[in-house]
């Protein structure tokens, strides 16, 4: 039957041919080749010093979306310690309760954004540590670009590490027209250590390159300080003690120091002072609404007021900070308050407390929705001296874990500590880290996980936080779908 | 004999020239020489003039002409007649059915066909049918019309119901089928006034469709619209006026019995149960009216023949704010040229005018809790801040706010050009063209009307994009009948270019005194931005086909396409789309001449392939993401930002649809009764798939490729009875069933799920594709009951729950509900679709009666799934939750969280329904009065549309479609409404 078909086609073709006219000559192969309307294409891309810092620039921009630093990272960063409760009105987005109470499925949606968040932050450093080295340009620039998504590829693996564990460890992507091995498809995890160890190779080959400062138009990109500072943290939640300090001490020989005012800090006007070392870059793009996207305050705003009111700071949170420390008012909003800038906190709102880490003043525009300017504080030299003091502590040197301890103290409008046994120290430096970086960067749960507490601390508060299982939250069911088996859930869930 | 091909309505003139001596007035009735019924419409003409006359209802006529001059009678299915008129003043003629039709011509591509010699399914509806529906889309008019034709509707003004012919062809995008209007190809119909159709046919099986190839995946809907023919004049009005009412408009609870669940929900006093209730779907409802006017002439003479028209439309939506306007015109004109040659041209203007509603009304109205006032005391906006429910917008509040108006004008046409040598031979070249605008601007201006509805500076957005189509066609037709044997040949070519384009603007601070005031470059310039896209695809074609019949018993059509599209890459855009079909008509053998049980007996069986084009253009080709969002800041300065976060299929090659077809028509009692059966068998290859990729490659959306092979099989049956009983009454009745079955067949990547259908709240996918299911099943758990109290979950597989909470089955019995134990739970794959359509004449009355359904069909209600807190919920809920131990054990508490949002079979339900289509009941006026008004004809009627639905379903409507991966989620969807109307049609 099919021959037949054929035959007729050909001796038809031939008939056809006789019959068009002119215009068919366009009808060829050039006639059916047609770009994309309106969209650059891949093949096309990568190829100039312009497309590395325009992959670069995105790296950046992809910081403020939703799933990277919105309600899934409040859910597993904050939600989860005993800071803050979900917030908002009972029955609001009540899947945030899962986190409050610890009784997360591997279902919960929040998961699979966060997974899905980090990963797609992390295959655009990809993009850049792949196709920009094959890019003819300046070399230092090219070094430099490469260094900044080597530290947002640590950056973006460390917040997975420290929720899921050992994740699939992609460091690759195919050069722009080439295709992928298909075998490569499916990575399973790896171990947490491997991850770490990569984590640690990215941060330290960026701090080499990355420059210690850049102009004020270039402000809010990763620096040195930036590169030695996380990787400090990332060598303290490994216990690596004595590299901790080192770190730290350069961090403090690029010329940081604290501000005077705490609460300076976080206002629109206190962004990348002496002492900010890090923060993610909002803003109100006028007439940009979806450039101007950052949503992490938003969420937190005075219910009613200003945003949506979630992420609640606690009763125990409040009785954390010691009396006459001037950073419990300018971390916790308390309703009925009146702001330094004149703002009354509606003395009805639903939730009696809320972030004023995330309060941006009334007079601010909220033309693309409320607090769209307020950077996200991400690390700043405060830390890096409690960093600093916990693991000068741990290697027994007391005098300097002190003096860390106590310039972050007396900034506050605290007395120091003179003096204290190791172990009393210890807690000392863990509570001082608690009240002073409370509500910022999302810490505190992993804090308490990193110091073994997690259980004692967080069952105190009535949470059902199960050790040995609750440390790690579950890996997104979807992924594990998606995977058709090949990643593996957590002990527990 | 069958020699109208090419042209619907052809003129059978010669071309005598006669000079008038003696002009008289010759009158007299055209009628059926068999029955003696009068032939209306029929022309008569002055043989060598352009004198003619139409036949009224009677079948009469009266016209001037030379008393030795000739009259040529022609109606469309019977032989044209001449006669001379040698002086007399009356002329009887009886008129004989031309003895090789059956009446019924059908459009095929590129040609028509008597439906006797047709091998393959075809469907056919006239304009008798259409007219009669008052619907505004001529797609929507066809629900319950044809068997095999799922359509669902919708009752947002100016929108396009979705189509599906025997069941989902494709996977991604619309599945919906090509549209040919006059040999155009077309995206949708809510262009044409359903008036100016004269039928639509819809080539279901493949080897009908396979003469358009690439296009045909999903079906092919020929639209033909009407052509003038010779004689006088007739000029028509149809107009109806009318209001529409939604019916089963869903009950949501009251502020009391809301209280009550949110205090139940969260187990403490929450809200106070005696605050005023708003019904939010009474508040944003209303009765709308509906008008629409068409007029339209037609007429001409033996070398021009034309048609035109004018029509208004004016459509309120049972939204308040929510409007339609619609002016559709058409001209058409054929001139014969000469004994050879013809040309003409058709085109088809089409503007429209809305006032736009929020996309997401319905949902927020159906969210939006009852305590929350409309207006406060004080004049405000109710505001979700003053209850502690939520943020909620106030759906008043919404619609008052928003300030969207669209239009656009758009223009299709055709001209072509035929020629006829050497006899047998016709040469056609026809270009299409569709040029459209449409524009919208939306201003939300600068206002605070509660805590989640505020602007602090007012936005402008304007779009204009512009789509732009041409299409050249050539055809050469070879048409011979030797002896016994009829032949034609048709062989041709097609180019088509297809682009288009947009341009949005955005402007805050546009300062609002008039709407004339509405433009861009009257913001502040600082925030003026641009966004902007296109899109291009070519297509070239080579087709032709061969139909064959040997004594009038056996037919062969056999086609073959040969199709490339822009849109596969080079090497793999090429595609044979071949098709056969054979038709046996049994009753033409010599061995049925004895038999009187047959009319009509006719088997057929054809098979084809088919492609399936209706894919995005440049999934082969890696692009650049530049979207704003990407942009980085710094020091308070935007800097682009670009990425690449898609990935290309690492090969794409067409989608191919095979099908074999089986059918039976019969026809018995004088063909008073007639049967016909199709069994079909559907099998879409190597489908094109949007595939969910893992994570970890951090890619921003589906992977594009041909990832799945699904089968669609089924029956058709189409009974018609029409009865004749009397001059006085006569009535008919057709029914038409259909039965598929979808399966997915087999999946490119083993034992893989493909998973669609997101929910958003807890991120769940609730539809999955996977091999022996129909493609996008709902897939969840199975609910055994309710947690009755705290012993029954002790003993459980869910040790986190609460009582009141769902109780799924553990059905791997490892003492965990996971992932493992979900199942299928539900098909939203219609398995019956039907309809009944009756009419009935008595005297000057007559009366129609349409009733369609759907059956075997599963919705997701989805309204009562995606809560992310203080929800309203429907009454349904209320009366029949969970409240204490031994209340159900079906139904769970009011504390709709956590688990119990997990997708499960307890938010599957039935999406049966069956509807009062169509219920009309039409006066024709006694010819005394009429003649009197100086008319031929009018008819008034009053008509009821969708007056009455039944279902079970809790929701507004279990008409919910959706794409096809991801069908039947009900998230909210605009209702259809009763309309009830009063019409006239009036002929002049």
């Amino acid at each position: 039957m099919k021959n037949i078909l054929y035959s007729v086609k050909r001796n038809s073709f031939i008939l056809l041919s006789a019959l068009t006219i002119g215009g068919l000559a366009a009808c060829s192969e050039d006639f059916l080749d047609v770009e994309p309307e309106g969209e650059p294409v891949g093949a096309d891309f990568f190829v100039t010093p312009e497309h590395a810092i325009l992959a670069v620039n995105s790296i950046y921009g992809n910081l403020r979306e939703w799933n990277v630093i919105a309600f899934a990272h409040l859910a597993i960063t904050t939600i989860t310690s005993d800071n803050a409760a979900k917030g908002s009105v009972p029955g609001d987005a009540g899947f945030l309760d899962e986190y409050d109470n610890f009784t997360i499925t591997p279902t919960e949606g929040q998961l699979n954004g966060y997974w899905n968040g980090q990963y797609q932050a992390i295959n655009l450093t990809n993009q850049v540590l792949t196709n920009v080295p094959l890019i003819n340009m300046d070399e230092t620039l090219k070094q430099r670009l490469l260094a900044e998504a080597k530290f947002f590829r640590a950056y973006h693996y460390f917040n997975l590490v420290r929720t899921f564990g050992g994740v699939p460890l992609r460091l690759a992507v195919p050069v722009v027209g080439e295709q992928e091995d298909p075998s490569t498809l499916n990575l399973p995890r790896s171990s947490s250590e491997e991850v770490y160890a990569q984590i640690v190779k990215d941060l330290t080959e960026a701090a080499a390159v990355l420059p210690p400062t850049y102009p004020t138009a270039e402000r809010g990109r990763a620096t040195q300080g930036a590169a030695l500072g996380m990787l400090a943290k990332v060598q303290l939640y490994q216990r690596n003690w004595q590299q901790v300090v080192d770190l730290a001490n350069q961090v403090e020989g690029l010329g940081y120091r604290l501000v005077d005012d705490y609460y300076s800090i976080f206002r629109i006007a206190g962004e990348h002072n002496a002492e900010s070392i890090f923060e993610i870059e909002a803003q109100t793009i006028p007439g940009n609404c979806p450039a101007s996207n950052s949503q992490w305050a938003e969420v937190q705003g005075v219910r009613g007021q200003f945003g949506w009111g979630f992420v609640e700071p606690t009763e125990d949170l409040v009785n954390a900070y010691e009396e006459g420390d001037e950073r419990l008012d300018a971390t916790i909003l308390f309703r009925g308050e009146t702001t330094p800038e004149g703002d009354l906190i509606n003395p009805n709102a639903p939730n009696p407390r809320y972030n004023q880490k995330a309060y941006v003043p009334g007079f601010v525009t909220n033309e693309c929705g409320y607090a769209k300017d307020q950077n996200v504080r991400i690390l700043r030299f405060a830390e890096v001296l409690l960093m600093r003091a916990e693991a000068s502590n741990e290697l027994g040197d007391t005098q300097q874990a002190l003096a860390d301890l106590n310039r972050v103290r007396v900034r506050a409008g605290l007395d120091p500590i003179e003096s204290a046994t190791q172990e009393e120290l210890r807690n000392l430096i863990w509570h001082e880290r608690r009240v002073e970086l409370a509500l910022e960067n999302g810490d505190r749960f992993f804090d308490l996980v990193r110091q073994g507490r997690a259980a004692e601390v967080l069952q105190a508060q009535g949470k059902q936080f199960q050790a040995g299982k609750n440390e790690l939250m579950p890996i997104p069911q979807q992924q594990i779908i998606l995977s058709g088996g090949t990643l593996t859930q957590n002990p527990g869930y | 004999m069958k020699r109208k091909f090419l042209l619907l309505v052809m003129c059978l003139l010669t071309f005598h020239l006669s000079f008038a001596q003696n002009t008289i007035t010759v009158q007299g009735r055209v009628t059926d020489a068999e029955t003696g019924q009068p032939l209306i419409g029929a022309g008569v003409v002055v043989q060598g003039t352009t004198t003619g006359a139409q036949t009224d209802a009677d079948g009469n006529y009266t016209l001037s002409a030379p008393a030795d001059g000739t009259l040529t009678f022609n109606y469309l299915g019977y032989k044209a007649t001449s006669v001379p008129i040698n002086n007399r003043t009356s002329i009887n003629v009886q008129m004989e059915t031309d003895a090789a039709t059956l009446q019924e011509v059908v459009v095929t591509g590129y040609g028509v066909q008597e439906k006797r010699d047709v091998t393959g399914s075809i469907a056919s509806v006239k304009s008798e049918e259409l007219v009669r529906q008052a619907s505004q889309n001529p797609v929507s008019s066809l629900q319950g019309k044809v068997a095999g034709v799922n359509i669902t509707n919708t009752g947002q003004p100016g929108a396009s119901p979705q189509i599906r012919i025997r069941g989902t062809g494709s996977a991604l995008g619309s599945a919906d089928p090509l549209y040919v209007v006059d040999g155009t190809f077309v995206d949708n119909l809510s262009f044409l006034n359903p008036a100016d159709i004269e039928s639509i046919e819809i080539l279901k099986d493949a080897s009908s469709a396979a003469i358009y190839g690439v296009r045909a995946a999903n079906g092919v809907v020929l639209v033909t619209t009407k052509r003038g023919r010779s004689g006088e004049a007739t000029v028509n009005y149809n107009g109806f006026v009318g209001v529409q009412r939604v019916t089963n408009q869903l009950e949501m609870t009251n502020a009391r019995e809301y209280a009550q669940l949110v205090n139940e929900k969260n187990g403490s006093e929450l809200i106070t149960t005696n605050l005023p209730s708003t019904d939010w779907y009474d508040q944003i409802l209303r009765t709308a009216m509906i008008h629409n006017h068409q007029v339209s002439a037609s007429g001409g003479t033996e070398k021009v023949t034309y048609s035109a028209s004018a029509g208004y439309l004016n459509q309120e939506g049972i939204i308040e704010g929510n409007d339609y306007r619609r002016i559709t015109a058409r001209l058409q004109t054929d001139f014969q040229i000469n004994e050879n040659i013809k040309v003409g041209y058709n085109g088809i203007f089409y503007d429209y005018k809305s006032n736009d509603i929020p996309g997401d009304i319905f949902y927020q109205a159906y969210v939006a809790p009852p305590v929350i006032p409309v207006f406060k005391a004080n004049g405000r906006y109710g505001d979700p801040v003053d209850f502690p429910v939520g943020n909620f917008a106030n759906p008043q509040a919404s619609l008052d706010w928003f300030n969207q108006e669209s239009r656009g004008q758009r223009l299709t046409g055709n001209a072509f050009a035929e020629v006829n040598f050497l006899q047998n031979f016709t040469f056609r070249t026809s270009l299409g063209l569709n040029y459209g605008i449409d524009e919208y601007r939306n201003y939300r201006s600068r206002d605070s009307l509660t805590t989640v509805q505020f602007a602090s500076r007012s936005l402008l957005t304007q779009q204009r994009s512009k789509t732009n189509m041409w299409l050249w066609e050539n055809t050469l037709t070879y048409d011979k009948t030797f002896g016994d044997h009829d032949l034609t040949v048709l062989l041709g070519t097609s180019a088509q270019e297809d682009k288009s384009n947009f341009l949005t603007g955005f402007a805050n601070d546009v300062e609002f005194n008039s709407d004339a005031n509405l433009y861009l470059d009257l913001g502040d310039p600082e925030t003026v931005r641009i966004e902007a896209g296109g899109n291009r695809a070519t297509f070239v074609s080579y087709f032709g086909r061969v139909n064959y019949s040997f004594l009038d018993r056996y037919l062969l059509t056999a086609t073959l396409r040969y199709d490339a599209s822009s849109k596969f890459p080079r090497g793999e855009r090429w595609e044979y789309f071949p098709s056969i079909g054979l038709g046996w008509r049994v009753i033409e053998e010599d061995f049925m001449s004895n038999q009187n049980i047959f009319d009509n007996l006719k088997l057929r069986a054809s098979w084809g392939r088919l492609g399936n084009n209706n894919v995005p253009s440049n999934i082969f080709i890696l692009r650049v993401a530049t979207d704003e969002r990407f942009g980085a800041i710094r020091n308070g300065v935007l800097y682009p930002g670009w990425n690449i976060n898609t990935t290309t299929p690492s090969t794409l090659f067409w989608e191919v649809v095979e099908e074999f077809d089986a059918g039976l028509e019969m026809g018995f009692l004088d063909n008073r009764l007639t049967v016909e059966a199709d069994w079909y068998n559907r099998k879409t290859k190597d489908a094109i798939f949007g595939v969910t990729p893992l994570g970890y490659l951090g890619l921003g959306g589906q992977i594009l490729g041909n990832y799945a092979t699904f089968r669609n099989r089924g029956m058709e049956l189409i009974a018609n009875w029409n009865h004749d009983i009397s001059q006085d009454f006569s009535y008919s009745i057709g029914a038409n069933f259909s039965r598929n079955k979808n399966e997915v067949t087999d999946v490119a990547i083993e034992n893989a799920t493909f998973y669609n259908g997101n929910l958003p709240v807890g991120g769940y996918q609730v539809s999955v594709t996977r091999v022996g299911d129909p493609i996008g099943s709902f897939f969840g758990y199975e609910v055994e009951g309710i947690f009755q109290n705290e012993q029954e979950i002790e003993n459980s597989a869910q040790p986190g729950a609460s009582p009141g909470d769902f109780r799924f089955r553990d059905q791997d019995g490892n003492n965990v509900i996971d992932e493992r134990d979900k199942r299928i739970i539900g098909n939203p794959n219609p398995g019956f679709t039907y309809g009944i359509n009756t009419s009935f004449r008595f005297r000057s009355f007559d009366l129609q009666i349409d009733i369609q359904g759907v059956a075997d069909v599963d919705v997701y209600n989805g309204n009562r799934n995606v809560r992310y807190g203080n929800e309203n919920y429907d009454k349904d809920f209320y009366d029949n939750r969970w409240t204490g131990p031994g209340t159900s054990n079906s139904y769970p508490s009011a504390d709709l969280t956590g688990r119990n949002l997990d997708p499960s079979d307890y938010y599957v339900e039935k999406g049966d329904y069956i509807r009062i289509r169509n219920l009309q009941l039409g006066y024709n006026l006694p010819e005394s009065v009429v003649s009197t008004l100086k008319m031929r004809n009018l008819r008034v009627y009053i008509n009821a549309q969708n007056p009455v639905t039944w279902f079970k379903y809790n929701g507004f409507s279990p008409e919910v479609g959706g794409a096809p991966v991801s069908q039947g989620i009900d998230r909210n969807v605009y209702p259809l409404s009763a309309t009830y109307n009063f019409g006239v049609n009036a002929t002049f």
